[in-house]
């Protein structure tokens, strides 16, 4: 394969502003229909204060769902770093009336699959199945998100099964360098941890602190579902009604108050084994709300978005340097990363790791071309295209903003701020975020 | 998933995944959802059929074959080439040239120079990429509708025009032994790389899909050129398009495009047939990774045989979806696995069903033997009734999402007709419905034998020893 696989857009988080949104009183479902980008979507309020979006859409006989919380690494500390991700590992492996194994099984006999993860900004339990098994899978999510029952010996099991991923993740190259500039970007706020979390933090978690997670957490005002598929909205929001409508309400978490340092230049150098060389570049980057999310997203992309970006083509293509290499800048809540990666060979790395240092200086120096922005924007705006083809993504993204408290619309503001990008911007930003800037180096040992 | 995808997906994770990152994505992290390679896919009658017409099907002048999927769910339209050529087809001289060859075909033809065709598809926001395996070569481009005539002469004119400039060879050759250390770097693609060299030894499905540094160090401007013109022919290639579009306007682009280029008289060499597996071999090798990874692979049917069907039904029974035989009794009850999965690829000269377990140096004798115990009963009892409907859901499932987009429908036919046939792929889930639990038994019994497989283990290095 010549370029690796695009990996999913990355995620976004919630905020405690959303408290403030979806907590208000509402008397009655409150729904209102929207045409946006994301085709029609009707978002309803149950009187509990939980939001239900539905969108339909019959091209296909499935359906997705995405149930999203207001909890996340944002919301964690040092001394409980992982514990959502845990808690979501959990949900998912019993109810009081279902074991693990009759929750797996029960997805799979819909033709599905049911999941849950934590995240930055939220943590998501997906589901997806044939369409004719809507009312089926948004019963089973439901169930694990309202009757989790947290069993003590998957408990152990599930934790120590985490300590290993990050002892494996401890001998990925990649990753390594990764958590460490996250680390240096971020400390003491919270996204300086993976969503894994820490092994120390990790192996003190016992059970009535997941439950007391659990119970913090899983609020309805802190809660969005999410539904596409070929459905009726009316027969989705009834059925939820019923499921979700008598969930206890209470407060609506707070995230974890602390603040990223201040940008500074940086250089770490590591050893782990393996054939390849690992550089990443970053920076404490805008915050998703900002009005230079759009600039810096496009920025990254002339740089390192697809095959036409300046990384590919100059260090890879002309220069031969890497096979990987790519930008990322997750959009956050909080302040974010912008990240440059490039995989190479050991004996380039101080060649690599030069060019890319020039890459990330030529774009504050000179100006890019009408072309290179033509093409940038392109590329965003079509990733962001065919990224929310499936259902499955279309309830990612409308519930991710959602639970960020922007709103799904956020995404139809943010298609028309990247429309509106130009090269003065991508120069002003670059100059705003890439300097100074922090690097990270993973070599093989020998 | 269908056994063809799991051919293409094996080969992903044997020789590319590893490498899997993106625009917005990190190398050597988790592997994204399945993506390679969409799954292979039909109009299946009973999901869909009211949604969407059958593809059309034709064969030009020169021996091109089209197929067209009309497929309205979104604006996009995907426009595949493919080649008959892999690794099967190179001499033992020539070991890696297709894979040196999809990329080669990005740097440039007479008409442009490299770089001009990812700025040409990105600035339209659409999308290429490639995917070489052992009996072919993929090439797409996915775009907005009104780009698919532009796409279907991009990929013309890879196809027929591309002029390998020996500096470009040069710099694509680093690139490429790159993407050899980012397969070497990953455990979970470097076993399923390395057991396909025990159950295929000697045989082409046997070597490496990226070559060797011999090989590729000795592939001149020449050597390449002729290969190219060997292989890229009419008569060696189908173009797919799907998505919003009307058959006859299509016929028409690719009449426009493709339809000059002359036959060539092009036969496709005799595939040999591998040699069956004697005994069991089993083989460990010292990782620095404490993580330690089972694999074990069995000779399958390849991909004309219909006793395949009745394959894919048992891989997905033991281990093929969440709630499996082998990942409810090893990652569930036994605790002794983080994660276990079984394939079955059928290629057109032989199949296999491997398997490959994530766990701790320490279980892997115990796992293997469970593993064992889990064939001898599915051999002796045959899977429930529950469990055969339930794996036939789960590719009825897999159809069902194939069609949300536009790449999965032009990616399962393109397969289709060039290792299988597009006839077999539309009924396949029909064909699915009618395997009875015991022709899955019998298929247990025929293909899993305990005598005859090949088991490779990852262990640590200094850890504890395994044989």
């Amino acid at each position: 394969m010549r370029r690796p696989t695009p990996r999913r857009a990355a995620p976004l988080i919630a905020m405690a502003v959303l408290a403030l949104l979806l907590g208000a009183v509402v008397a009655a479902v409150a729904q209102v229909e929207v045409k946006s980008s994301a085709g029609a979507v009707t978002r309803s309020r149950l009187p509990n204060g939980l939001t239900v979006l539905v969108r339909e859409n019959p091209a296909a006989p499935v359906v997705g769902i995405s149930v999203m919380v207001q909890m996340g690494t944002r919301w964690e500390t040092r001394e409980n770093a992982g514990i959502s991700n845990l808690l979501q590992l959990m949900v998912v492996r019993g109810t009081t009336s279902l074991n693990g194994i009759q929750i797996v099984e029960t997805a799979d006999r819909l033709g599905g699959s049911i999941e849950a993860i934590g995240a930055a900004d939220f943590s998501e339990i997906s589901g997806t199945a044939l369409s004719r098994y809507w009312k089926e899978i948004l019963g089973l999510v439901a169930d694990v998100a309202i009757n989790p029952s947290i069993p003590e010996p998957t408990f152990q099991a599930v934790r120590d099964f985490l300590v290993r991923q990050i002892r494996n993740r401890g001998e990925k190259p990649y990753d390594v360098a990764l958590d460490t500039l996250h680390a240096r970007i971020f400390t003491p706020h919270p996204y300086a941890w993976d969503a894994i979390g820490l092994k120390e933090s990790l192996e003190r978690i016992d059970r009535p602190a997941l439950v007391a997670h659990y119970l913090r957490h899983y609020v309805p005002g802190a809660m969005v579902v999410a539904v596409s598929g070929k459905v009726k909205a009316a027969e989705v929001l009834a059925e939820a009604e019923r499921l979700f409508g008598a969930l206890r309400t209470g407060p609506v978490p707070v995230p974890t108050s602390a603040r990223s340092p201040a940008p500074a230049a940086t250089r770490d150098v590591l050893v782990v084994p393996g054939a390849q060389s690992q550089i990443l570049m970053g920076a404490l980057a805008p915050r998703m709300t900002d009005p230079d999310h759009a600039a810096v997203k496009v920025m990254g992309t002339v740089l390192g978005g697809g095959m036409a970006g300046r990384l590919f083509s100059e260090l890879r293509d002309k220069q031969g340097l890497a096979y990987t290499t790519a930008t990322q800048y997750p959009s956050r809540v909080d302040p974010g990363a912008f990240v440059a990666q490039l995989g190479t060979a050991p004996e380039n790395t101080a060649k690599a790791a030069a060019a890319l240092a020039q890459e990330l200086e030529r774009i504050q120096r000179e100006p890019v071309t009408v072309e290179e922005l033509q093409v940038a924007k392109a590329y965003v705006l079509g990733n962001l295209a065919m990224d929310r083809r499936t259902n499955a993504r279309q309830v990612w993204y409308l519930a991710s903003y959602e639970v960020a408290g922007v709103g799904y619309e956020f995404l139809d503001r943010y298609i028309a701020q990247v429309r509106q990008v130009t090269a003065t911007d991508v120069q002003r930003v670059a100059r705003e975020y890439l300097s100074p800037i922090r690097t990270v180096i993973v070599q093989p040992s020998n | 998933m269908t056994r063809l995808f799991r051919a293409a997906l094996s080969i992903a994770l044997a020789l590319i995944a590893a490498g899997c990152a993106g625009a917005t994505a990190p190398p050597l992290s988790p592997a994204p959802p399945p993506s390679p390679a969409p799954s292979r896919s039909a109009a299946p009658p009973r999901v869909v059929s009211d949604e969407l017409p059958p593809p059309v099907r034709e064969i030009l002048p020169n021996g091109l074959r089209l197929i067209v999927q009309d497929q309205r769910s979104a604006d996009i339209v995907a426009v595949y080439l493919w080649v008959g050529v892999g690794v099967r087809y190179e001499q033992p001289d020539e070991l890696g040239y297709s894979h040196f060859m999809e990329h080669m075909l990005f740097k440039g033809t007479d008409t442009w120079g490299p770089g001009y065709l990812d700025r040409a598809v990105e600035g339209v926001g659409g999308r290429s990429n490639a995917v070489t395996s052992f009996d072919y070569t993929s090439f797409y481009i996915v775009v907005p509708s009104e780009a698919t005539e532009r796409a279907i002469q991009l990929l013309n004119q890879m196809a027929f025009r591309s002029i390998f400039d020996p500096q470009e060879i040069a710099r694509e050759r680093e690139v490429i032994f790159e993407e050899a250390n980012i397969e070497a770097d990953n455990p979970k693609s470097a076993i399923i790389r390395q057991l396909y060299g025990l159950v295929f030894d000697g045989h082409p499905y046997g070597r490496p899909v990226l070559g060797t540094r011999p090989t590729m160090n000795a592939a001149t401007r020449e050597r390449l050129m002729a290969f190219y013109k060997r292989y890229y022919t009419p008569e060696n290639m189908t173009v797919v398009v799907a998505g919003p579009v009307d058959p006859q306007a299509v016929r028409a682009m690719v009449d426009r495009t493709f339809g000059p280029a002359p036959r060539t008289g092009y036969q496709a060499p005799p595939l040999p047939t591998p040699t069956p597996l004697k005994e069991t071999i089993r083989r460990a090798a010292e990782r620095p990774e404490q993580q330690a990874v089972l694999a074990m692979g069995w000779q399958a049917p390849r991909s004309d045989d219909t006793n395949g069907d009745a394959v894919d039904l048992l891989a997905t029974i033991l281990a093929g979806t969440e709630s499996s035989r082998l990942a409810k009794r090893l990652r569930d009850d036994e605790q002794l696995v983080q994660s276990v999965t079984m394939n079955y690829a059928a290629l057109m000269g032989g199949g296999i069903v491997s398997l490959r377990a994530e766990l701790e140096a320490k279980d892997v004798e115990r796992a293997e033997k469970i593993i064992l115990e889990e064939i001898a009963r599915i051999q002796e009892n045959g899977p429930t009734e529950q469990e055969r409907q339930l794996a036939v859901t789960k590719f009825e499932a897999q159809h069902a999402f194939d069609t949300e987009t536009s790449e999965g429908l032009a990616n399962a036919y393109g397969l289709a007709e060039t290792t299988w046939s597009l006839e077999a792929e539309i009924q396949y889930v029909d064909r699915l419905r009618r395997v009875t639990t015991q022709q899955i038994r019998e298929a247990a019994r025929r293909y899993l034998s305990p005598g005859h497989y090949a088991r490779l283990a990852f262990v640590p290095r200094g850890g504890p020893t395994s044989r």
